[in-house]
C-alpha cells in the first residue's frame, strides 16, 4: 500500500496537486518541459504528473484511486497508460512527467492494461448493481463499460466464490456494503487528511485485506458524508438515503446550504416533491466540492414539524388551523392597531428578499424596531462598517495564512469548512494556530492561550508569549466567534481585536479581522439595516411583534407584555411558533428562490427544488400581501421587483457569487476608541463544544430524525472503549 | 467458520464419490481482520511494559529521529507480543499512544503481518513448513506427527496453553527441510523421532536445542563437501582469450 | 384618398355569402328563428333543468354579445358557425354537457393581482 502518511514530518512527501501548484508560484519559476500526449504537444511544469498533463489537453485517463484533492495512493493502477520507449505501462497519476515523453492513452497497450485492471477489480466486486445504491453513478460501472473488456472470464462464482467481506458499523449516516469495496483507500485519505479523524484504515493483507476501522466505532466527524461522494463503488453510501431514489430519475437543483454561515455550494436532489438528498456543488471559493454533515443529512428535518397553514390562537389558548384570508385579516387588525409599535426578530434562517420585505414594512407604519436574534456589539462603529462584521479574508484565503487568532470559537462546529481550510493550511502549510477560548477538538494542534479576556490584554501588551508570532506574520489571521461578540463586553472585545489586527504587519490586501458568524441571516440582516440584538423590542414591548423564523428563544413570552401579539413567520413548528398568537406558515429555503449572504459577505441564492408543503408561502410574498390589507401595500410583486429593491438598498446583496470587500478597518478602529465597555474577566466560551453539539443548532436540524440519531450515536460512542 | 464449513462440505462431496469442478481452493487467511472483544482480548485489559521492557522501548525509540519516530511501532509491537505471549488490542493501544499515532495506523500494521499474533497463543507457537522443498523432503508426516502429538489442528492452542499449531509458507531454510519453527527457533532436518523428541522436551520443560538434527553444523554438504574443493582458479578464468 | 383606398380594397375582397349589410341582416335573423323554434325541443331532447324563457334569454344574449360587430363578412361567418352548432345541436351531435356549458357561470377568472394570486396559491 503506497498511501502516503499524513503528519507534519512526512509534508515534503504530499504530491497533491494544489501544493504542486503553490510550489510553482514560486518566485524562480522552473523552465516548462514540453510532453506528448496522444501525440498532442503540451507544456508543463516539473512535477506534473501525466494524468493532470493528459487532463491539460482534454484527454481523460481513467482512475478509481486518484483524487485531485487528496494525496496521490497510485493503488488502483486503472490509471496505466503506455509511454514510449518504457517497456512497462506507467501509473500515470503517481508518475511525474519527463521531457520529451510521449504517453499513448490509447494504445493497444493502455487498452490491455486498462482491460486488465478492470477485470481483477469485477473478479471480486459483487454483481449487484441492480439494488446498489451507487447505481447509475458508479465509477466502476461506468468505467467498465468505456474501457473494461467486452466479456468476462469469471466463471467460477459457483465454487471459490467471490471475496466477501463483513460490513462495517460507522454511525448513522453512512451504509458500508465493504463486499464493493474496491480498495481505492480514498474514504481513508480523506478520513485523515481533510477531516482529520484517523479512524479509518486498512486491516489484513492480500486477499484479505478490507477497508474499516478494525473495531466497532463510528467515523467521528462533522465531515464524514463527503466520503459517500468520494467512494467511487457502492461501499459507502447514504444510509438515509439507500434504496429511495434512483440518479436518473431525480432533479438536481443547484442551491446554497443556509445551515451555517458559510453558505456551501450545494445541489438539491428531488423526487415526487421531497428532498431526496443533498449533495455538494464544487465552488474553490467556499467549500472546494465538501459539505459538513448537518448540511448534508438534516433535509429530512424540511419534512417534519413543518407549518403547513396558517394557525391563530383561539380562546382557549390552542393553535387552530385557519385560511390564509382570516389569519392575514387579524394580523393585519392587530397590526392597524398597534400604529407604529410594531417589532420583528429576524432568525437565523431569515434571506435578504423577507428581512428588506418585512423593513420596508415596518418603516412604513414608523416603526425602526427591527431586529436579528444574534447580537453584535453597537459600541464603536457598531455595524455601519461591513468590515467589523465580516470574514474579511474569505474563507478560501484562511488556507495561505501563517498564523492564525481563534478568538472564542471553534470553527469545527461553527463552520466545519472553515476548519477544512485551517487543517488544510496546517498540513501543507506550516501554519500555526493559537486559540482563546475553551479547550476543544479541531482535529488539529493549536497552541491552547487560556479562555481569559486577560489574555487579550496580554496579547495587545506585546507581553504575550504569542505575541511575536502575531506581529511578525506576514499573514496572520484573527478569527472571531460572533458568540463572544454577543457578551455585554463584546464590543470591548471587539475592540480589542480591532487594536490587535491594527497592530499587526500583515502585508498588502491581507485582511486580519475576520468575524465568523454561526447563522446564515446574519449578514444580510446587518447589511440591511437590521438593529443587531433584541434589545430594542424588549425596551419597546411593541405590540405586535413579528418572529421572522426566531427560533432560539432570544426573546420569552415573559420578556413580552400579556397584550403583544406574536405573528411567527416560519417553516417549522419550533420555539417560535410555541409562542406565536398567529403563525404564517414559510418556505424553507429548498423552496424558495432566496438571497444569503454567507459570513465572508458573498450573496449567493437558492432556487426552488420543491413546492412549499400545504398552504405555506415564500416568505417575502406572506408580508407582501399582509402589507396590502394593513394599507402600507408593498412596491413590488414579483422576484424582480423585490430584487431590484434589494439592489437599491445595497447593491453587493444581487451580485451573485461574489463576495463585496469591505475595507473601513482604519475608520472603524478609530471608532472604537470611543468604546465605553470594559473586558469582562468571565471566560471566553461557546457553545458548541463536542460533536454532539454541532448536530443539532435549528430549527431544521432540530427536526431532523437523522441528526437526532446522530447526537445519540455520538454519545453512544463515548460510552465505547474504542 | 466458513471455511470450516466449505471443508465439511468438500469431504462430503469426496466421500460421496462426487467429483468437485473446484480448481483452486478459497485464498483465505483463517485469521479474522475485525477485532472481536473477548474476555482474554479487550481494550479494559491493562498493558503496561515492564520496567525492563520500558528500558527496550525506550532504546528502540532513541534509534529513530525526531519525526520519524512511527518507525518504531514494528519493534515495539513486537516487544510488546514478547511480554505477552501475543498481542492484545490493549498493547496496541500502548504502541500508540507511545508513538502519538492515531489507533488505526497500529492497527493495520498489526493485522498487515502474520507474525503479530492477535489471538491467545500458546507457550510454544509451532510452526511447520509445508511449502514444496519441506514437502518433499516429508513435511506432511513431520505436520501428521506434530498433530497427532500435541491433538491439535491447524491454528489451535492447546487447553492449557503451552502449544500454538500453524502450518505456514516457507520459512527461507529450505536447504535444511523439513523444519518446523518454534518460537524464534529453526529445528532443521527432522525426523519423526526428532520432532517426538522436541515436543517431549518441550512439555518437560527442557529447552531443544536448535539447527540441524541429522549432525549438520548449518546447511553445509553432510560428510565431505561434493563440489568447489579445489582452489579458486586465478583471474581470467573462463574469459575469451581475445578479451 | 384613404377612402377611396378602402372602398377598393372592400370591392377587391370576396364577399362570403352576403353582398351587402341587409343580406347579413336577413341570415341573421333566420338563423335567430331557426334557434329561437327550435329552443322548447332542445330542452326536451337534452333533459335540459332549464326552461325554454332561460334558454331564450341565453339566446339573446349570445347574439347580442356579437351587435357590434359591422363587417359584413365576420356576420357571415358568425352566421356560419351559428347553423353549424344549430345543426349539431339538433341531429343530437351533442351531448348535454355541452348545452349546459352555455349556462356555466362558475367560471373564475385568473387572479390578477398580487393578493388574490397569493390567496389562492397561484402564481
Amino acid at each position: 500500500m503506497l498511501r502516503t502518511a499524513l503528519g507534519k514530518a512526512l509534508k515534503g512527501a504530499q504530491l497533491s496537486p494544489k501544493h504542486a501548484r503553490v510550489m510553482s508560484q514560486q518566485p524562480k519559476k522552473p523552465e516548462q518541459i514540453e510532453v506528448f500526449i496522444d501525440d498532442i504537444p503540451v507544456k508543463v511544469d516539473p512535477g506534473t504528473t501525466v494524468l493532470q498533463a493528459a487532463a491539460m489537453v482534454g484527454v481523460e485517463i481513467p482512475r478509481f484511486c486518484y483524487h485531485e484533492r487528496l494525496a496521490v495512493a497510485g493503488n488502483c493502477r486503472m490509471c496505466l497508460v503506455e509511454v514510449e520507449k518504457s517497456p512497462k505501462p506507467v501509473a500515470a497519476c503517481a508518475m511525474p512527467v519527463m521531457k520529451g515523453w510521449r504517453v499513448k492513452t490509447d494504445s493497444e497497450m493502455t487498452k490491455k492494461a486498462r482491460e486488465g485492471i478492470m477485470e481483477f477489480l469485477l473478479i471480486n466486486h459483487p454483481l449487484d448493481c441492480p439494488i446498489c445504491d451507487q447505481g447509475g453513478e458508479c465509477d466502476l460501472q461506468d468505467q467498465s463499460m468505456a474501457f473494461g473488456s467486452d466479456k468476462s472470464r469469471f466463471t467460477d462464482i459457483e465454487h471459490s466464490g467471490k471475496r466477501a467481506v463483513e460490513d462495517k458499523d460507522i454511525g448513522p449516516l453512512i451504509k458500508t456494503i465493504m463486499t464493493r469495496c474496491i480498495h481505492c483507500t480514498r474514504c481513508i485519505r480523506f478520513a485523515s487528511e481533510v477531516a482529520g479523524v484517523d479512524d479509518l484504515g486498512t486491516t489484513g493483507r492480500g486477499n484479505d485485506m478490507q477497508v474499516g476501522t478494525y473495531v466497532e466505532k463510528m467515523f467521528l466527524s462533522e465531515m464524514s458524508g463527503n466520503i459517500i461522494d468520494l467512494c467511487p463503488v457502492g461501499a459507502l453510501t447514504s444510509k438515509p438515503y439507500s434504496f429511495t431514489a434512483r440518479p436518473w430519475e431525480i432533479r438536481k437543483i443547484d442551491s446554497i446550504d443556509v445551515l451555517d454561515a458559510v453558505g456551501s455550494n450545494i445541489v438539491v436532489s428531488s423526487r415526487t416533491g421531497e428532498v431526496m438528498r443533498i449533495m455538494p456543488r464544487v465552488n474553490e471559493e467556499i467549500n472546494e466540492e465538501w459539505i459538513a454533515d448537518k448540511s448534508r443529512f438534516s433535509y429530512d428535518g424540511l419534512k417534519r414539524q413543518r407549518l403547513v397553514t396558517p394557525m391563530l390562537r383561539d380562546n382557549t389558548g390552542e393553535l387552530r388551523p385557519v385560511d390564509w384570508e382570516a389569519a392575514l385579516l387579524t394580523v393585519a387588525k392587530q397590526i392597524k392597531n398597534a400604529g407604529a409599535n410594531v417589532g420583528a426578530i429576524a432568525g437565523g434562517l431569515a434571506d435578504a428578499e423577507v428581512l428588506v420585505a418585512v423593513k420596508d414594512l415596518l418603516n412604513r407604519l414608523g416603526s425602526e424596531a427591527l431586529c436579528t436574534e444574534h447580537t453584535f456589539p453597537m459600541d464603536g462603529s457598531g455595524t455601519d462598517l461591513r468590515s467589523s462584521y465580516l470574514l474579511n479574508n474569505g474563507i478560501a484565503h484562511a488556507e495561505e495564512a501563517d498564523f492564525v487568532l481563534l478568538v472564542g470559537t471553534n470553527p469545527r462546529f461553527e463552520a466545519p469548512l472553515l476548519n477544512s481550510r485551517l487543517r488544510k493550511g496546517y498540513v501543507h502549510n506550516e501554519l500555526e494556530v493559537a486559540l482563546i477560548g475553551p479547550k476543544v477538538d479541531l482535529r488539529y494542534q493549536y497552541k491552547h492561550l487560556g479562555d481569559g479576556t486577560d489574555v487579550l490584554q496580554q496579547l495587545i501588551g506585546g507581553g504575550h508569549e504569542v505575541s511575536k508570532k502575531l506581529k511578525s506574520a506576514k499573514k496572520p489571521l484573527i478569527i472571531v466567534g460572533s458568540e463572544v461578540l454577543e457578551r455585554p463586553d463584546g464590543a470591548a472585545i471587539l475592540a480589542v481585536i480591532q487594536k490587535l489586527s491594527a497592530s499587526t504587519k500583515a502585508q498588502e490586501g491581507w485582511k486580519v479581522l475576520n468575524v465568523l458568524h454561526k447563522v446564515a441571516s446574519q449578514v444580510a440582516a446587518l447589511d440591511i439595516g437590521y438593529n443587531p440584538g433584541v434589545d430594542k423590542i424588549r425596551e419597546n414591548n411593541p405590540k405586535v411583534l413579528l418572529l421572522l423564523g426566531a427560533d432560539e428563544g432570544a426573546i420569552e413570552k415573559a420578556d413580552l407584555c400579556d397584550n403583544t401579539f406574536v405573528v411567527y413567520l416560519g417553516h417549522h413548528g419550533d420555539h417560535g411558533a410555541t409562542i406565536a398568537d398567529a403563525i404564517l406558515p414559510g418556505a424553507a429555503y429548498t423552496e424558495k428562490q432566496a438571497t444569503y449572504v454567507n459570513t465572508e459577505g458573498r450573496a449567493q441564492q437558492t432556487l426552488v427544488a420543491v413546492t412549499p408543503p400545504g398552504r405555506a408561502r415564500e416568505d417575502w410574498k406572506v408580508i407582501r400581501a399582509l402589507s396590502e390589507i394593513v394599507g402600507a401595500k408593498l412596491p413590488y410583486d414579483n422576484l424582480n421587483e423585490i430584487r431590484d429593491r434589494l439592489d437599491e438598498v445595497a447593491p453587493h446583496l444581487t451580485k451573485y457569487g461574489e463576495a463585496e470587500n469591505a475595507n473601513f478597518f482604519k475608520q472603524a478602529q478609530d471608532l472604537a476608541k470611543n468604546v465605553k465597555t470594559q473586558l469582562d474577566c468571565t471566560p471566553l466560551d461557546v457553545k458548541l463544544k463536542d460533536l454532539s453539539d454541532y448536530f443539532m443548532t435549528d430549527s431544521i436540524s432540530r427536526a431532523s430524525p437523522t441528526m437526532a440519531k446522530c447526537v445519540q450515536a455520538v454519545l453512544k460512542q463515548k460510552q465505547s472503549k474504542f | 467458520m466458513l471455511p470450516t464449513l466449505r471443508t465439511v462440505a468438500n469431504g462430503l462431496r469426496r466421500s460421496l464419490g462426487l467429483r468437485s469442478l473446484q480448481t483452486t481452493s478459497t485464498l483465505q487467511s483463517d485469521n479474522l481482520f475485525v477485532h472481536r472483544d473477548t474476555p482474554e482480548d479487550n481494550p479494559d485489559i491493562p498493558f503496561q511494559f515492564t520496567t525492563e521492557n520500558k528500558k527496550r522501548a525506550d532504546a528502540i525509540l532513541a534509534i529513530y529521529p525526531e519525526g520519524h519516530k512511527r518507525a518504531a511501532m514494528l519493534p515495539l509491537l513486537d516487544l510488546a507480543q514478547r511480554q505477552h505471549g501475543w498481542l492484545p488490542i490493549s498493547a496496541m493501544h500502548h504502541v500508540a499512544d507511545i508513538l502519538g499515532l492515531p489507533k488505526m495506523r497500529v492497527y493495520e500494521v498489526a493485522t498487515f503481518y502474520t507474525m503479530f499474533m492477535r489471538k491467545p497463543t500458546g507457550k510454544y507457537h509451532v510452526q511447520v513448513c509445508t511449502t514444496t522443498p519441506c514437502w518433499l523432503r516429508g513435511s506432511d508426516e513431520i505436520w501428521n506427527t506434530i498433530r497427532e502429538n500435541l491433538k491439535l489442528e491447524n491454528g489451535e492452542t492447546s487447553k492449557d496453553m503451552m502449544f500454538t499449531l500453524s502450518e505456514v509458507e516457507c520459512l527461507g531454510a529450505c536447504v535444511n527441510a523439513p523444519m518446523v519453527q518454534i518460537n524464534d527457533d529453526y529445528y532443521e532436518d527432522l525426523t519423526v523421532e526428532d520432532t517426538v523428541e522436541i515436543l517431549c522436551d518441550l512439555k518437560e520443560g527442557r529447552k531443544p536445542k536448535p539447527g540441524p538434527r541429522n549432525g549438520r553444523f548449518a546447511a553445509e554438504p553432510i560428510g565431505e563437501p561434493t563440489s568447489l574443493k579445489g582452489e579458486p582458479p586465478a583471474a581470467g578464468f573462463g574469459v575469451r582469450p581475445d578479451l | 384618398m384613404a377612402q377611396q383606398t378602402v372602398r377598393q380594397t372592400i370591392k377587391q375582397v370576396k364577399p362570403i355569402l352576403s353582398l351587402d349589410k341587409e343580406e347579413a341582416r336577413k341570415r341573421v335573423v333566420s338563423l335567430y328563428k331557426a334557434w329561437f323554434r327550435q329552443l322548447p325541443y332542445i330542452v326536451k331532447q337534452y333533459d335540459m333543468p332549464k326552461s325554454v324563457e332561460q334558454l331564450r334569454d341565453r339566446l339573446r344574449e349570445e347574439f347580442n354579445k356579437h351587435q357590434d360587430i359591422k363587417d359584413v363578412r365576420i356576420v357571415d361567418m358568425l352566421v356560419i358557425k351559428g347553423q353549424m352548432e344549430l345543426m349539431e345541436t339538433v341531429n343530437m351531435w351533442k351531448q348535454k354537457g355541452h348545452m349546459m356549458a352555455y349556462f356555466k357561470d362558475t367560471w373564475e377568472p385568473k387572479p390578477k393581482d398580487f393578493l388574490s394570486k397569493f390567496l389562492s396559491g397561484k402564481d
